[in-house]
């Protein structure tokens, strides 16, 4: 997770937000206190040291907040007026309730008590701050499939998957040793050795149909194999300028030019996309490519026309 | 920096553990760290509130005597200062927990954290042996998304340039509701000021910076309101009949309301709402699919092929 910057007012907030958390927790670690606050823990001491001085007025040793952390260990007194944790901002009850949207969708059927309870949890949410219930996200993969391929991930353990490409049209079963879980374009990506086309092969998680467990072990020999796949550079000429044309070929608007030089890992995308596009993209290059669309797009027409 | 910090804490365990309201000039006598003459006070004061406020510290302002027109008082009522779900199970806390690791990487997240440590201030046990292994994760990068939960938060006006199926960017403002995720995109939905009209818009189709208005408070938003609702109002009311190719456009086999076997091929049928996205899937599969009904469907996929091959050719 990225650090969050510091402002006086981002320091002012946390420290408001230890002494509770001090309060539930006396005696835990410095480590373990800035790796729940995600800081380091020379700013951690800092915090600390700055809390010391504060309390109520009179300041004397006796109102000021009791700290003590030389040990390695914190633990907090005379901080009554603070030990209450800060009522949730509306952007944190928007963050929570977005995410128990999620989990909603994500749990299996034959909870219903989990969903109750997570339906408890964003009534009392929205009740607490001025943000709607009204705020949704559904899961694109169902999220015992993810847990599954994350937990693959993370123990390098193979994965035995039905999977359907889009690109080729086909539904088939993969045996793969999973890299890493990556986002792009807003889909989540599996990044995996693939046994069954011996090298390295990204899936789109939401086309994975299931997943489980593989013992396959065999994956170092593929691995020294791989060589990085070549991407096709194409061109293509823009008939009309629409936001279809930008949106399908990944197009910054600002660099919708009448003709446009790009790349794609896979022949098969371009083609089918220039299919789809019909008659507003224009296949330049490759010119084989080319060929094949207006050999396939004749064929299929004459097919209607025999009809 | 230190200092100011100590000041705002300083101000609010005073505010907080008061039980009446306190003047400025008793503030200004007993907190430690106002200094200097009584201008500079002031506006040490005035930016403190305003500070403690975007920290979601509400100051409430109050007379300090009914009876006569007194100088105004301040002080933080416990109640609005501090949390309060009433009771939370562990389970519940391990559910917040999963809520909140979705956001990892993403455009919450620190917000997500944030609240977070407050929950685990409440001292209860998470209990995450007794939720399923799930991992539900959420995407967005947007670079704005701050600044639309903050406007719906606040109930405040936003303005950003959209682009319409033509490229052309419009200028739209809106009184944003609600935000939602499915499929990959993300949907802003609001009252459309100038359309007069509820109005779902897709977050990467907004070009260009989104401008926060300055009033707050200046609507309501409809109770039970769902942005999917608004999204699938169209029922798919037009239905085709396809001949797909054995094995071939999952796609499209995958909505198939039936499916009747020709040997190589299958029959099916299926309802749709928009006749563009339909082609567009239809080319898509090139060769495997063929439509049968109804006649304009056909019609206007040869004129699309007839296109392709014109300027392919």
């Amino acid at each position: 997770m990225a650090k969050t910057p510091q402002t006086p007012l981002s320091r002012a907030a946390r420290l408001l937000d230890l002494v509770p958390y001090l309060n539930t927790h006396q005696g835990i670690g410095l480590e373990a206190l800035s790796k729940e606050f995600n800081v380091t823990q020379t700013q951690l001491v800092a915090d600390l040291t700055t809390l010391w001085m504060c309390g109520l007025p009179g300041y004397t040793p006796l109102e000021l907040m009791d700290l003590s952390f030389d040990s390695g260990f914190v633990t907090i007194h005379n901080a009554e007026t603070l030990s209450q944790p800060r009522a949730l901002t509306d952007e944190e009850i928007i963050s929570l309730l977005l995410g128990l949207d999620l989990i909603i969708d994500s749990l299996p059927e034959d909870r219903e008590d989990l969903k109750t309870q997570a339906l408890d949890l964003i009534q009392k949410l929205s009740q607490r701050g001025s943000v709607s219930s009204a705020l949704r996200a559904v899961q694109s993969v169902p999220g015992t499939l993810r847990a599954t391929i994350q937990n693959a991930v993370k123990g390098r353990t193979g994965l035995k998957m039905i999977y359907h490409s889009s690109y080729s049209d086909t539904v088939s079963e993969r045996r793969v040793l999973p890299l890493e879980l990556y986002e792009n374009d807003g889909s989540e990506y599996l990044r995996a050795v693939c046994h069954s086309a011996h090298a390295i092969r990204n899936f789109r998680i939401d086309r994975i149909k299931t997943a489980s467990d593989d013992s396959l072990t065999d994956f170092e020999k593929i691995l020294i194999d791989e060589a990085p796949v070549a991407q096709t550079t194409y061109m293509i000429k823009t008939h009309s300028r629409n936001r279809t044309i930008m949106e399908r070929f990944s197009i910054a608007k600002e660099e919708f030019k009448e003709e446009l030089l790009t790349t794609s890992y896979s022949m098969e995308w371009i083609r089918r996309s220039v299919m789809s596009c019909s008659g507003d993209a224009e296949l330049i290059s490759p010119p084989q490519t080319r060929t094949d669309i207006a050999r396939m797009a004749q064929s299929l027409l004459n097919r209607y026309l025999e009809q | 920096m230190s200092r100011k910090i100590e000041r705002l804490i300083n101000l609010t365990i005073a505010l907080l553990a008061t039980k009446r309201y306190l003047t400025k000039s008793e503030i200004f006598r007993s907190v430690d760290g106002y200094e200097g003459a009584a201008e500079a006070k002031e506006r040490m004061f005035e930016r403190d509130k305003d500070d403690l406020r975007n920290l979601g510290v509400e100051i409430e302002v109050g007379s300090f005597d009914p009876v006569f027109e007194d100088e105004a008082g301040y002080r933080i009522k416990p109640e609005g200062y501090s949390l309060n779900l009433g009771e939370i199970t562990g389970t519940q806390v391990a559910l917040l927990s999963l809520a909140a690791e979705a956001w990892r990487g993403a455009a919450l997240d620190d917000e997500a954290h944030r609240a977070l440590n407050k929950l685990h201030s409440m001292g209860i046990e998470s209990d995450m042996d007794a939720l399923p292994i799930i991992a539900p994760r959420l995407f967005s990068t947007h670079s704005d998304f701050q600044v639309i939960t903050h406007a719906i938060s606040k109930r405040k006006r936003i303005s950003f340039q959209y682009l319409n199926p033509e490229l052309v960017a419009e200028s739209r403002t809106l009184e944003p509701y609600a935000i939602a995720t499915r499929n990959a995109h993300w949907y802003l939905s609001g009252w459309d000021v100038a359309k007069d009209a509820l109005r779902t818009f897709r977050l990467d189709r907004i070009d260009g910076q989104i401008v926060t208005g300055k009033d707050e408070n200046l609507y309501e938003i409809p109770k039970g309101f769902d942005v999917f609702d608004n999204l699938d109002v169209e029922t798919p009311d037009k239905t085709t009949t396809i001949r797909i190719r054995k094995g071939k456009a999952q796609l499209l086999r995958s909505t198939a309301l039936t499916t009747e076997d020709l040997g190589d091929w299958d029959l099916i049928t299926l309802n749709y709402v928009d006749q563009f996205q339909l082609i567009d899937l239809i080319l898509w599969h090139g060769e495997d699919v063929m439509v049968e009904k109804p006649e304009n469907l056909r019609d206007e996929i040869i004129s699309r092929l007839r296109q392709i091959v014109a300027i392919h050719g």
